[in-house]
């Protein structure tokens, strides 16, 4: 929004900064969905220190305590208050340091996957012709490439790792923003202000940069928050099929994979139950944080409207 | 010869045998009739006898066709391992200084041919023997049998140049002879050998060597047509197959009950159901509604739980297979750390084998192993060269190793794992324990097809030290006296690279040893021979034994009479009856 939005009121003038987050805060689902990111968030920066608490490392492997002599998993108790998993190990603390591979890997894929959206979708928009031509053919071929069993051979190809799980995210991911990015950037080339600033002699690159991009903040804000639950998702997909983080290293799709192999779920429903509803509540909250930061970025937005007209009505009706 | 991962069995034998609880099945009446509802995951590898690869496969073949020799169904690990004619009357002694076996068959025994009933003779079981080379499909034993009988190899050589049709299959086997098979009359078979054998008896209770009858070389070999028209000489015989879905096995109307002393035949049908889930099995066994299962162990987790409750329909059966870690010598990682005999003999220190054992299920169903031959098997003793109480490893005798190697700050290898089952949480288990004696390990999933065939097996990775160790699994392919089919694939080199001898390990010594044992004649002498190949063997470490596991089984509440049948490890589906 480069436009300030001003108020007519008595006494208080309100910057765009102020009034999103005045209608961010108004929205209840949106500050829960953001207590429980900054849960997560502590969570993954405390991790070491849980790990001093309970005085156990997430790869430790409590053969005596934290395991039957039939190798069956002990539940949750004093010593272990989330119980362990099928090696012994601490299922809390392997949980926070899973948070920190999942917000890693989702945050950092995320935002890798917006700049390229953001650099493939400005090009194609801007230039138009054969540029846009080409690159929106790329973006259909992204599209229409299945995910699991690309992400799966490149993986077995190239043998797992952090940094590769994030490549095999960004790759899968960028395509669907920049399409909407280009869709954009080509209304807003075809108006006044970018044709002044061409007439006032502004290149290019200044142009998308200086005039363009500013513009494009809404759904580049909302589309990067969106992705990150899809990122952690894909991360624990991968990680689930024994292909994303290199074990021993703690990821919740590990963590879910473990409980499921040789059944372990069947008598040991902490192993299900705590990296998946991790999972659940993680990514329910980045996707209705993205919602509520949607519309309260955009007043115009459908909900928004919907609001608008329901209250006009009420007004109008006595 | 098959290399095994720890849960996909792949060749057979059966040794020790565990029973949690022994159910007074024996002391009650047998009843007859009923349907035997078996339950699958997947199809048999192959339906053809000559072709069947797979342990499970055994129990089939069982069933639907005969050897010449087999072993009775016994709870009892000496009687089940004990060879014994099943075609033939008895087990022949061996003549001219060990090199020629005679067998008598039995009479009566019949063929359900399309045209009635008829007798199966000698040279049945000689088209049987040369059927196994035939160009289209053959067994994977196949050159246990070429490296032994005068004249076969000679004879597979021609036959390799056949084209692989159903009539040029035919008209080369009945045209051609091996020398060393003859049947001077219907009723006696003569084999003749190249080199004495202790073993050869043992190969011929294999599937593959079953007898064909002449209607089977109509069919190119484990064919749709060759299944649809099978002649059985068996108890049973195919009355139903929808591939993936059903197999159903009706009674032999040709087969008497005098002629086979080893099967009873109880139930009137046997019925494979395939295409389910191991939970589901399991759920359904546990219910009633099915009686055994066909591919499956039963799942750790609910293992624990039947363990607890005393269930005397819970199993463990052994296949005398083995787990350890292979040691790629070649790899120059390291500086070629692993050529050095002490970094290999640290790695032996290093590993808890006690967690692997309870990472298993525990000491019910698994059991550390210090050499190359399994539990069972003639030539596995106990010894061990790299002792540490209770079997937890010594990680700071691994570190002096290390340190007195030129590693004082430890060192770092290349383990790649099988993505599957229990494997997973097998490496994770090596991983934590090599760590204690300062030897960092990274792992790296490999997808289960690919693991053995694509990726521990391929030259260009144990060359370039793609991989440093690498925990495998094996299962000899017979019962009793297979050290033999141990050791000849894994540990020996005669100048052309093996499969499964990974790094080419070779020790003449232990050859010379093993040649002798092959060549014993007692058993008690083959085992203090084989026992010596082991510790010569373990002296220059090349693989790192882990566990002996067992293979845990589950029944219904209707199955009587549940006696295992060695080379099936499981069951005996032609011995049990139903009480529903």
């Amino acid at each position: 929004m480069s436009e300030t939005a001003v108020e007519e009121t008595d006494v208080v003038q309100r910057g765009a900064l102020d009034l999103t987050l005045r209608r961010l805060r108004r929205d209840r689902a949106s500050m829960m969905a953001l207590g429980i990111i900054v849960c997560v968030i502590l969570l993954a920066v405390l991790a070491p220190w849980i790990a001093t608490l309970t005085g156990h490392s997430p790869i430790e492997q409590f053969r005596e305590t934290g395991m039957t002599p039939a190798g069956i998993p002990v539940g949750p108790n004093a010593e272990f208050w989330l119980g362990t998993d099928q090696l012994g190990r601490d299922v809390l603390v392997r949980l926070a340091y899973g948070a920190r591979i999942s917000l890693l890997v989702g945050v950092l894929a995320s935002l890798a996957a917006s700049l390229v959206a953001i650099v493939v979708g400005l090009t194609a928009g801007y230039f138009g012709g054969l540029v846009d031509i080409i690159l929106s053919r790329v973006i259909d071929l992204v599209m229409s490439v299945p995910f699991l069993l690309c992400a799966l051979a490149l993986v077995s190809a190239l043998g797992p790792s952090i940094l590769l799980s994030v490549a095999v995210i960004v790759f899968f991911s960028w395509a669907p923003m920049a399409r909407v990015i280009r869709g954009q950037v080509i209304s807003l080339s075809r108006q006044e202000f970018v044709q002044a600033s061409r007439a006032l002699g502004a290149g290019p690159l200044s142009i998308m940069v200086v005039d363009i991009l500013p513009n494009l903040a809404v759904p580049i804000i909302v589309y990067t928050t969106m992705q990150i639950p899809s990122s952690i998702v894909f991360e624990a997909t991968l990680s689930f099929l024994g292909m994303g983080i290199v074990p021993p290293t703690p990821s919740w799709g590990g963590m879910l994979a473990d409980a499921s192999s040789n059944s372990l779920y069947l008598i040991a429903w902490w192993m299900v139950f705590v990296p998946g509803l991790a999972l659940l509540m993680t990514t329910l909250a980045f996707n209705i944080l993205g919602d509520g930061l949607r519309d309260a970025l955009d007043p115009k937005s459908s909900r928004m409207a919907r609001n608008l007209k329901r209250q006009k009505k009420a007004a109008s009706k006595p | 010869m098959r290399s095994s991962g720890t849960s996909a069995i792949l060749a057979a034998l059966a040794a020790s045998t565990m029973i949690f609880g022994i159910g007074a099945a024996s002391a009650q009446e047998a009843v007859k009739g009923g349907v035997l509802r078996i339950l699958a995951t997947g199809e048999p590898d192959h339906i053809d006898p000559m072709a069947g690869a797979m342990v499970n496969t055994n129990n089939l073949a069982r069933a639907i066709s005969r050897q010449l020799i087999s072993y009775e169904a016994s709870n009892d690990p000496e009687v089940a391992m004990r060879a014994v004619g099943d075609l033939a009357v008895e087990v022949p002694q061996p003549t001219d200084n060990g090199l020629t076996y005679t067998f008598k068959l039995r009479p009566n025994v019949m063929w359900n041919a399309p045209s009635g009933p008829r007798a199966m003779v000698a040279a049945d079981m000689e088209r049987g023997i040369k059927k196994m080379c035939n160009p289209q499909l053959q067994p994977a034993t196949l050159s246990y049998f070429t490296g032994l009988i005068s004249g076969f190899a000679e004879f597979c050589d021609g036959f390799a140049k056949v084209e692989p049709t159903a009539p040029a299959i035919k008209k080369y086997i009945e045209e051609n002879s091996v020398p060393g098979i003859s049947a001077p009359d219907d009723q006696t078979i003569v084999i003749k050998l190249k080199e004495r054998a202790g073993d050869f008896i043992y190969m011929l209770s294999l599937q593959n060597a079953a007898p064909a009858p002449v209607e089977a070389l109509d069919f190119v070999p484990d064919s749709p047509e060759y299944r649809a028209n099978y002649v059985s000489v068996g108890p049973y015989t195919i009355g139903e197959y929808t591939p993936d879905t059903l197999l159903r096995l009706v009674r032999n109307p040709a087969w008497n009950a005098e002629s086979d002393p080893l099967r009873k035949a109880y139930v009137d049908e046997i019925e494979i159901t395939m295409g389910l889930q191991a939970d589901a099995i399991m759920q359904q066994l546990q219910s009633g509604d099915a009686d055994i299962a066909y591919d499956i162990n039963v799942p750790t987790a609910i293992l624990s739980t039947l363990a607890a409750q005393g269930d005397e329909k819970l199993t463990a059966l052994s296949a005398g297979n083995t787990n350890f870690i292979t040691i790629n010598t070649q790899s120059n990682n390291n500086n070629g750390a692993l050529k050095d005999l002490r970094v290999r003999q640290a790695l032996q220190y290093a590993v808890d084998k006690s967690a692997i054992v309870q990472q298993w299920g525990g000491s019910t169903v698994a059991e550390p192993v210090h050499g190359i031959f399994g539990v069972g098997l003639l030539g596995h003793h106990k010894f061990d060269l790299y002792p540490s109480t209770d079997s937890k490893g010594d990680p700071e005798k691994a570190k002096a190793l290390l340190a007195e190697a030129g590693f004082p700050d430890g060192i770092t290898l290349k383990m790649p794992y099988r993505n599957k089952d229990l494997e997973v949480a097998t490496a994770a288990t090596i991983q934590a324990s090599m760590a204690r004696a300062g030897i960092k390990l990274e792992l790296t999933p490999v997808t289960a097809a690919d693991y053995y065939s694509k990726y521990l097996t391929s030259e260009a990775n144990i060359k370039d030290g793609t991989w440093d160790i690498a925990p495998v699994g094996w299962t000899p392919d017979w019962v009793g006296g297979a050290a033999r089919s141990v050791f000849q694939p894994q540990f020996m080199f005669d100048g052309t690279h093996q499969k499964y001898n990974y790094a080419d390990y070779n020790n003449p010594k232990a050859n010379e040893v093993a040649a002798q044992a092959i060549n014993a004649t007692t058993p008690e002498e083959t085992a203090k021979l084989w026992a010596q190949v082991d510790e010569i063997v373990m002296g220059d470490a090349p693989v790192v034994p882990l566990i002996a596991n067992k293979n845990p089984r589950y029944r219904s509440e209707a199955v009587k009479n549940y006696q295992t049948y060695a080379l099936g490890v499981e069951g005996d589906w032609t011995n049990v009856w139903l009480e529903r």
